[in-house]
């Protein structure tokens, strides 16, 4: 994939041509998963971080939406790595919004992979969400 | 520009290098470019002479008398000079219009600011093939029902609607019958006399002619009355104040001339391209043909790739010009309005694209696209998350 198209800023273009985090990992006591949105909104992520440590090593995306969202997806990918599940639950969209120069008009489908990212940090062994 | 490919024809097209070449003899200080009102002198009556043999063009291309043709600077403005400009001189006639939801903007928004000024619109909603039956019209018809306004060849889907059966039952009621033929002039046969048009709108940048001119096709026999838009010198019979831009309007009847010898031609070719990249993208996974399946223009092709988000596919596709829906619509990020009339959901409405094919498209092309489409829907496929998972 390429693009001149001035919608999409360089970090989105440079995510959009190979997509890189894209991907899973098969379920382990490792492995924990986070998921938001539905295709009916426009904009559907699955999140799957590998943690050791109480830190996440390696993460992995599955999504459908707009360049903006899935080269969002892809960053975050990069961004977890050395996450706690802390820091996952504080993370705020709009970090993702300044380094991929997302449009406000998207902003929403940001709060999607921030609602992601926290079903993550909910899913973290030994927090409370994961034991109900 | 090299390797792109041009499948956006609905939106425009190129200008016919015959085209091009009629126009330039309009231009320049050894061309005809004089106004075509000064007949006092002979450039003016040269250029003259080009305007109303233009003129003539457009009049055959639809089986029109020449005094029945008004220029304008494209369908959007005929079309408002037709609904406006007859509403208006016959309000005292009728308050009611009827139209289907599936129109081009320049008749809905028409439509809207006649409502605003009191009048009554019906909203005709076609069939999820996206045809409106005549029966549906008729069925809607008032006693002060003044202008019945169905467009010819649909801009997003390409289906044909019945124009002729809608006109005949318009003039057994006495209701006038405008019909938008923006996207099927010069591409498919159309007679106001045949089929009972009083007012018909078209353009010349949808059949290889230039942008910014149009025409309006004005009944004459009973002589249909309009409220001009414009006011001024009182060119066109007083309809369309303003100079007549000689070399636009050559282009325009050039462009229609080319057309009617053509069409047939034309149609028959790219009719076996769509039908082509149609039969292609149908072995694409859950690819579903938007519109109805044989009554088509034979250049549009509309189709949802289900499970595939729209602007990640166009983005997928940069060696492509092409469309997720109307590009009058498309900056709006809004689910097509067309889309949903025919009960699209909002889903597959967002992952649809329009390819709309043109003189200069070959099957070449067409087996380009194919193959980039169905890799790119495959690629967006795989990043996304298995449906529901």
């Amino acid at each position: 994939m390429s693009t001149d198209d001035p919608r999409y800023g360089g970090e989105v273009r440079c995510r959009m041509a190979a997509l890189p985090g894209v991907g899973g990992f098969g379920a382990g006591p490792d492995v924990v998963v986070g998921s938001a949105g539905s295709r009916e909104q426009g904009a559907e992520v699955v999140l799957c971080c590998r943690i050791a440590a109480g830190r996440v090593t390696e993460a992995r995306f599955r999504a459908f939406g707009c360049p903006h969202f899935l080269a969002a997806a892809s960053w975050l990918t990069d961004r977890l790595v050395g996450a706690g599940r802390d820091d996952l639950a504080g993370w705020d969209w709009r970090e993702a919004a300044t380094a991929l120069e997302v449009p406000a008009a998207k902003f929403g489908r940001l709060l999607t992979l921030q609602d992601a990212v926290r079903d993550v940090a909910g899913n973290w062994p030994g927090s409370p969400a994961s034991t109900v | 520009m090299k390797d792109l490919i041009y499948l956006d024809n609905a939106a425009t097209t190129a200008v016919d290098p015959r085209v091009v070449a009629a126009m330039l003899e309009c231009l320049g200080p050894s061309g005809d470019y004089a106004n075509p009102s000064s007949v006092g002198h002979l450039p003016g009556r040269r250029a003259r002479a080009r305007v109303e043999q233009a003129r003539g063009d457009v009049a055959a291309l639809v089986g029109a008398d020449p005094a029945q043709v008004i220029f304008t600077s494209g369908a959007t403005e005929a079309d408002n000079l037709a609904i406006l400009g007859a509403a208006r001189f016959y309000r005292e006639r009728g308050r009611h219009l009827v139209t289907s939801r599936t129109e081009h903007p320049a008749v809905l928004d028409a439509c809207r600011q006649l409502e605003r000024e009191g009048f009554e619109v019906t909203y005709l909603k076609p069939g999820s093939d996206g045809i409106v039956e005549p029966a549906q019209v008729e069925a809607a018809l008032r006693s002060d029902t003044l202008l019945v306004s169905l467009m010819h060849v649909n801009n997003e889907i390409g289906v044909v609607q019945d124009v002729g059966a809608v006109g005949r039952l318009c003039r057994a009621r006495g209701v006038l019958f405008h019909v938008d033929a923006a996207q099927g002039a010069g591409k498919l046969p159309l007679d106001v006399n045949r089929d009972c048009i009083d007012l018909l709108a078209l353009t010349a940048h949808k059949v290889h002619g230039p942008k910014g001119v149009g025409a309006l096709c004005v009944r004459r026999e009973p002589r249909l009355g309009l409220v001009p838009l414009l006011h001024g010198g009182g060119q066109e019979r007083g309809l369309r104040s303003g100079t007549l831009a000689t070399h636009q309007v050559v282009g325009l009847g050039t462009a229609l001339r080319i057309a009617a010898a053509e069409m047939q031609a034309d149609a028959a070719r790219v009719g076996a391209l769509r039908e082509r990249l149609w039969q292609g993208l149908a072995a694409v996974p859950g690819a579903l043909l938007n519109g109805h399946p044989t009554r088509r223009v034979p250049g549009i092709l509309s189709v949802a790739f289900d499970g595939v988000e729209g602007e990640s596919l166009l983005y997928a596709l940069p060696a492509l010009a092409i469309s997720s829906g109307s590009a009058c619509a498309t900056t709006s990020g809004e689910p097509s309005y067309v889309l949903r009339a025919l009960g699209r959901s909002d889903r597959l409405a967002q992952s649809t694209l329009r390819l709309s094919l043109g003189r200069f498209n070959t099957e070449i092309e067409v087996d380009r696209a194919i193959g980039a489409i169905t890799a790119a829907v495959a690629r967006l496929r795989a990043v996304a998350p298995e449906p529901g998972g």
